[in-house]
């Protein structure tokens, strides 16, 4: 590290006609360059036109984050330091062979890799001693310098207590398996859905494909008409989603959005945007299906042929007919007719706009709806998803060309479901947790009885109370003595990003031990007890990134281990070396052997769409060099390419042969090409899908799409709906996904605070009530917490309705309660729904003037150094 | 002369402001400096609500304030090409120029005593690469070149609702405007 220091300095002093590194950069943004700033001065052009960047070298860098993109990040390296990012350029840019091209936050990777604020070493709470010390003191204390030595000391003595206390089951590992807990017995582990809401079930049972297959992107360019229901491509899908829909308009489609806010994707694209109050959608879609049944404007063939519970003609095997969506739509035994009227008294949407936009979509033809999972993360977020479902099938836009009801997000959002080339396996063998030996994301198997883990929602409650739930079986007690949180890639910051941040905070100053890995101190880590330093990715040897169906990409090590970082990998095995486990059977292979292998197995798709072939070709001299195991093989590219241009994109052009269009077989042939559902079509009336959500224990799912009135919905702004009287916490709150920062990753890095402040957005008439002006600084509050923000008034917000962005770095005072970051857990509530799905877009808020001192813009906030 | 510009299509831009953080990391410019900034205008009524981004760095004018102002002649107009650039070796730091653009263009970098700005990224461009505002655009609504080659290619308007009276400073820019931007 020394050594990183003086060779920037020197470089600096030598090379002064290049470094454009201010002053301010040096204090804020980098280790690597910190020390005197005299030789830091950014000449003219002149000069710098004449030094260009004819030295120094392009490295694929990687941008590793759950951001909701896939895409191509380089770093310049000169003399071991990072001089500046680019993207893409890897082949010239076309809207049919797009480059992938990075957003704000991949663009400011450097600031984060080499920022003032990473942590640096191993550190342990001033006041933590065994069985915990001063436990309140937990994300206030000072921290204090340890060697690695005692720190992994004190790690491996608390496990041994902890297990001697209760078993495996004392350690609560959450939602990041730990192999040397798994070697150990297991751990406790968390599980639920958190991006996708409440959808994966639905999608499974009355699909009968999880994930829902999409059509190719070129396919998408035949749609007449294309509807975005509650999704923003364009800020949470970085990458080229949002550039795909905009071929999609191009070649003719009119593009309906759907969104409680007047989105950037709305200003782009949108012929029309339909307003929606947040966790309301199912009655929107509820209320089309009223027009459309009135008008018979449902495509009643496809219904009769492809899909069961539609009507009492076509029920599935064994259903009650009384139990068909026409007749809950029309209200024949409820005497409720589901009228646009109806809707529109719960969605607050136009009963005119209903209509129209009823009509719009079961008259155009073709036509794609896709969905986010935006609308699922709400309180019984099944039934929007089942209504979403079920108004598609009404439309028949199911395995033809230029039409699709899907549900596609992230970086694979507007493109198919089918990935094209993909990175192989690292070849660690698995290692199962004991306790839940099944995936925790998108946990589907709740009937089963050999698992021991929780929702994810029920994390605090079962370490507050000592109990959680499990499924069928009930509640069961718990003792949770320590939190072992090892954060290999930036994901686990489970208090920041989980509903119910004050009620962790509560349950963190519970439990004897918390220890966390971290590049920085992120909200968890600031309540652990021990903080051990990790490397970031461009400190790690390598791997490749996927999730981009069309590319994946080459990561390479862009700089040696700053301060006394260390990996993940040597850190599980350290410990299991004092803990008297086999670090090889904990963790075997290096990260450069596992980034071979991922190199070796990597598949490309032929071009003519027969198959998969090995994407790499590799020699024995590439083996020699990397100094791995392994065996030459002939593959599509040669391992100098693939490297050198830090990406492999399949090549495509209109008209090739690897187009797909999504349950095109079961189109075309039902009988022959049944679906994966209990019935093999299409199931509206879905028994499956009851049966399993009541299997988790926590709330019914009808068999059918029915509106119920979510836990902290629209219902619940009032004190007594009916008449109409608001209640004590009249404002819906949603959250959104934020340029500033993946979920909370990024959110310290300034030139991203500058950009995006984290503003509380409000429309002018709810502003206008409260004698609130914009730009100040307002007091949010719900049943579980208190923030602050900045206001923004804006028409794009639907009135009764407020948000801001997800994944801010919680900055509470425990004297006031107040969060002054706006964190937007801060203010949601732990509940258990569905399939443990987070509910975070029903939150009902109140917001009034704050007489406190006006709030700074975040990115003049001093920085999380610790030393 | 061909006087270089850029041409901007605001009416796809989604205001991801990744044309502002790849300027900065380009730059290497403090929190508080921008060469590039994306400004967002809203207006309407509800539901009726509309929105556009403005993205602007220097507009390269055809007689720039800055440089008429610069008494040490740090900030001049290349000849060759129209980009109105500074020389931080001649600049003292006066900040007679951050007065007179009326796009906010120059920046006063308080560490080092002296004003920056967009130049175009003319050590890419003068390899025949684009400015990394361009090339970063997750949109392509970005475009760098001869301005009079833009203005043939994009029917467009030198000022939209929100920027100051071209009239001023004749800046090199073309823009394809938003219904709601035009002026």
């Amino acid at each position: 590290m020394g050594n990183l220091i003086k060779r920037a300095l020197e470089h600096s002093v030598n090379r002064r006609t290049f470094l454009g590194w201010s002053a301010a950069a040096v204090a804020t943004a980098t280790v690597a360059l910190s020390g005197p700033e005299s030789g830091l001065v950014k000449v003219g052009s002149k000069a710098e036109a004449a030094d260009a960047a004819s030295e120094g070298k392009w490295i694929s860098a990687a941008c590793w984050h759950n951001c909701g993109g896939r895409c191509l990040n380089k770093a310049l390296v000169k003399e071991g330091v990072v001089i500046r990012q680019k993207t893409d350029d890897t082949h010239p840019d076309s809207p049919d062979f797009p480059q992938h091209r990075g957003c704000a936050r991949g663009r400011s990777q450097r600031q984060q890799v080499l920022g003032a604020d990473r942590l640096k070493y191993p550190m342990k709470r001033k006041n933590w001693a065994p069985g915990g010390g001063k436990k309140e003191l937990r994300g206030k204390d000072e921290w204090v310098r340890i060697s690695w030595d005692e720190a992994l000391d004190i790690v491996a003595g608390e496990i041994k207590k902890a297990q001697a206390a209760g078993g495996p089951k004392a350690i609560l590992a959450g939602r990041l398996d730990s192999r040397l807990l798994n070697a150990m017995g297991g751990a406790l582990t968390t599980w639920g859905v958190t991006s996708e809401g409440a959808w994966p079930q639905v999608e499974a049972k009355m699909y009968g494909s999880y994930p829902l297959q999409c059509s190719d992107r070129f396919d998408w360019r035949n749609a007449k008409l294309l509807v975005i229901w509650g999704a923003n491509p364009a800020w949470s899908s970085a990458g080229n989603p949002i550039y795909n829909y905009l071929q999609v308009k191009k070649a003719g489609a009119k593009v309906i959005v759907v969104d409680p806010y007047y989105s950037a994707t709305a200003q782009a694209l949108a012929d029309e945007w339909i307003p929606v109050r947040p966790g309301t959608d199912a009655a929107l879609l509820i209320g089309m299906a009223y027009h459309m049944i009135k008008n018979n404007l449902q495509d009643q063939a496809f219904l009769d042929k492809y899909c069961v519970g539609f009507d009492a003609d076509h029920m599935p095997k064994g259903a009650d007919p009384k139990e068909s969506f026409r007749d809950y739509v029309l209200g024949t035994y409820d005497g409720v007719p589901k009228t646009p009227e109806w809707a529109s008294n719960i969605c607050g949407t136009d009963p005119m706009v209903i209509r129209h936009f009823a009509n719009e979509l079961a008259t155009t033809k073709p036509a794609i709806m896709n969905s986010s999972a935006a609308p699922a993360r709400t309180y019984r977020g099944q039934q929007y998803c089942q209504a979403y479902l079920t108004v598609g099938f009404m439309t028949g836009n199911v395995g033809v060309s230029g039409g699709g009801v899907f549900m596609s997000y992230h970086s694979r959002q507007s493109y198919s479901s089918i990935s094209m080339v993909n990175g192989g396996s690292s070849g660690v063998p698995a290692l199962p947790n004991p306790l839940h030996p099944y995936e925790t994301y998108t946990f589907s198997k709740p009937e089963k009885t050999d698992w021991y883990s929780m929702a994810y929602e029920e994390t605090y409650d079962a370490i507050l109370k000592g109990e959680f739930t499990l499924g069928q079986r009930g509640k069961t007690k718990c003792d949770i003595k320590m939190i072992y949180s090892l954060r290999t890639d930036s994901g686990g910051n489970f208090l920041n990003q989980s509903s119910g941040t004050n009620k962790g905070i509560e349950a963190m100053r519970k439990v004897d031990f918390i220890v966390t890995s971290d590049i920085v101190l992120s909200t968890v880590s600031k309540y652990a007890d021990v903080v051990l330093p990790e490397c970031s990715q461009w400190e790690k040897a390598g791997a490749l990134r996927t999730g981009n169906p069309e590319a994946v990409f080459y990561q390479e090590q862009i700089i040696e281990p700053l301060y006394e970082c260390k990996e993940g990998i040597w850190m599980e095995r350290e410990l299991a070396k004092r803990l008297g486990v086999d670090p090889e059977k904990v963790h075997p292979l290096p990260i450069k052997q596992q980034f071979f292998n991922q190199i070796a197995s990597a598949k490309v798709v032929k071009p003519d769409n027969t198959g998969m072939e090995s994407l790499v070709t590799i020699t024995d001299a590439d083996i020699a060099e990397w100094k791995v195991a392994g065996k030459p093989q002939q593959g599509r590219i040669t391992l100098k390419e693939f490297r050198e241009k830090g990406a492999y994109q399949v090549p495509r052009a209109a008209g090739d042969k690897l187009v797909n269009i999504a349950y095109k077989a079961f189109r075309d042939d039902p009988e022959k090409n049944k679906l994966a559902t209990t019935s093999g079509k299409l199931e509206i009336h879905c028994k499956a899908l009851s049966d399993v959500i009541h299997a988790y224990g926590f709330t019914e799912c009808p068999p059918i799409a029915m509106y119920q009135a979510p836990v902290e919905g629209f219902e619940d702004t009032f004190k007594d709906f009916k008449a109409g009287v608001k209640g004590e916490y009249p404002l819906q709150m949603f959250t959104f996904h934020y340029p500033r920062r993946s979920h909370s990753v990024f959110d310290n890095v300034r030139q991203l605070r500058e950009a995006f402040p984290q503003e509380f957005n409000m429309n002018p008439a709810d502003a206008a009530a409260r004698g609130l002006t914009e730009g100040e600084t307002v007091l949010i509050t719900s049943k579980w917490g208190k923030a602050i923000r900045p206001l923004h008034l804006t028409e794009r917000m639907t009135p009764g309705v407020v948000t801001m962005g997800e994944g801010a770095w919680v900055d509470k005072d425990d004297e006031t309660g107040i969060d002054k970051a706006g964190a937007t857990n801060s203010l949601s509530g732990t509940r258990l729904s569905g399939q443990g799905e987070q509910p975070w877009n029903t939150c009902i808020v109140q917001v009034g003037k704050w007489t406190g001192a006006p709030l700074t813009p975040d990115y003049l906030w001093k920085q999380r150094i610790v030393f | 002369m061909a006087q270089k510009g850029f041409y901007f299509d605001q009416t796809v831009c989604i205001g991801c402001k990744t044309c502002q953080i790849s300027c900065k990391d380009k730059n290497n410019v403090a929190p508080g400096v921008l060469f590039r900034t994306v400004h967002t205008f809203e207006g309407g009524k509800f539901p009726k609500p509309w929105a556009y981004f403005i993205s602007i760095g220097c507009n390269h004018c055809e007689n720039p304030r800055c440089v008429q102002n610069c008494p040490t002649g740090a900030m001049h107009k290349r000849a060759e090409d129209g980009l109105v650039v500074v020389d931080q070796d001649v600049c003292i730091g006066c900040k007679y120029c951050t007065w007179s653009c009326p796009y906010s263009a120059p920046q006063y970098l308080e560490e080092k005593g002296v004003v920056g700005k967009c130049d175009g990224c003319v050590d890419l461009t003068a390899k025949g690469g684009n400015p990394t505002c361009v090339d970063s655009c997750i949109m392509r609504v970005l475009e760098f070149g001869d301005l009079a080659e833009l203005k043939k290619k994009h029917p467009g308007v030198q000022v939209v609702e929100g920027m100051p009276d071209p009239s001023l400073t004749g800046p090199s820019i073309i823009i394809k405007a938003k219904p709601e931007a035009r002026k």
